[in-house]
């Protein structure tokens, strides 16, 4: 994702670039006409405004790059608590990664966290039960 | 006095709203340049590009609402053109980008104006 945005704002800056130079050509060919059709007087000398075609192309490439610049903007975040903390306990980290696929540095994870994990809560049957297990299971393996 | 009631009814997360407000000002800030630089290269004179800048500002709030805000909003339930799963402020969000870029549009502006006409 962040691959095809870099890729849309590029070909849009290239375009952009090249919009300008055609600008500018196009405002210096207009200055010579003026001083040297002068002397000539075979053509009228009007200003003559911008071609079209540059008009255009500055345009599209102006809707291309913001678009990828909209792009690679980092995901957004439910401001209400209540949506947040369900998204947090939902996806966990998943939905806080940034378009790098990193998680965002300023993620705190549930606030709640310290308060599930208090020693009065600690289910210690589980945890024997889950000891008990490894130890068979590691005696088993070192048996074979 | 309701919306106090109200906020402690619904809290809001101040770092979530911080994040982004500064997501989308960032976005505003960086494509108001970039309007100034394609009006300067246009060769716009006053109105016309201040229309020029009016017209894309909201063209970014509406592509970013579009990409960014309605693929989670509508999925959860919120109406289309409801930005207030993300933000507080709903003419803050449509318009807000006018003022707080328009110094960088102006800078730009005036910058490749000169380049390409002079």
């Amino acid at each position: 994702m962040t691959f095809i945005s870099k890729a849309i704002t590029a070909v849009g800056g290239i375009l952009l670039a090249h919009a300008c130079y055609s600008a500018q050509e196009h405002s210096a060919l207009q200055s010579f006409r003026a001083t040297s059709g002068a002397a000539l007087t075979s053509a009228p000398t009007t200003a003559v405004s911008l071609p079209l075609d540059i008009v255009l192309e500055t345009i599209v490439s102006t809707f291309i790059i913001l678009l990828g610049l909209v792009l690679v903007t980092r995901p957004l975040r439910p401001i209400q608590w209540r949506e947040w903390a369900g998204k947090i306990e939902r996806e966990g980290e998943e939905g806080f990664k940034d378009s790098n696929g990193e998680v965002n540095k300023d993620y705190i994870g549930n606030p709640f966290a310290i308060f599930e994990s208090r020693p009065n809560f600690v289910d210690i049957r589980k945890q024997r039960k889950e000891f008990a297990q490894w130890v068979k299971k590691e005696g088993g393996q070192k048996a074979q | 006095m309701s919306s106090e009631i109200e906020l402690q009814i619904a809290p809001i997360v101040q770092e979530s709203l911080m994040h982004n407000s500064r997501t989308f000002q960032n976005l505003q800030s960086l494509t108001a340049s970039l309007f100034g630089v394609s009006a300067g290269i246009l060769g716009l004179e006053s109105y016309s590009g201040f229309l020029f800048y009016i017209i894309f500002s909201l063209l970014t709030s509406v592509l970013f609402y579009i990409i960014r805000v309605a693929p989670t909003s509508i999925s959860s339930g919120k109406k289309p053109l409801d930005t207030s799963r993300y933000f507080l402020g709903a003419v803050d969000f449509w318009t807000g980008g006018l003022m707080n870029g328009l110094a960088g549009f102006i800078l730009t502006w005036t910058l490749f104006y000169g380049l390409v006409s002079a």
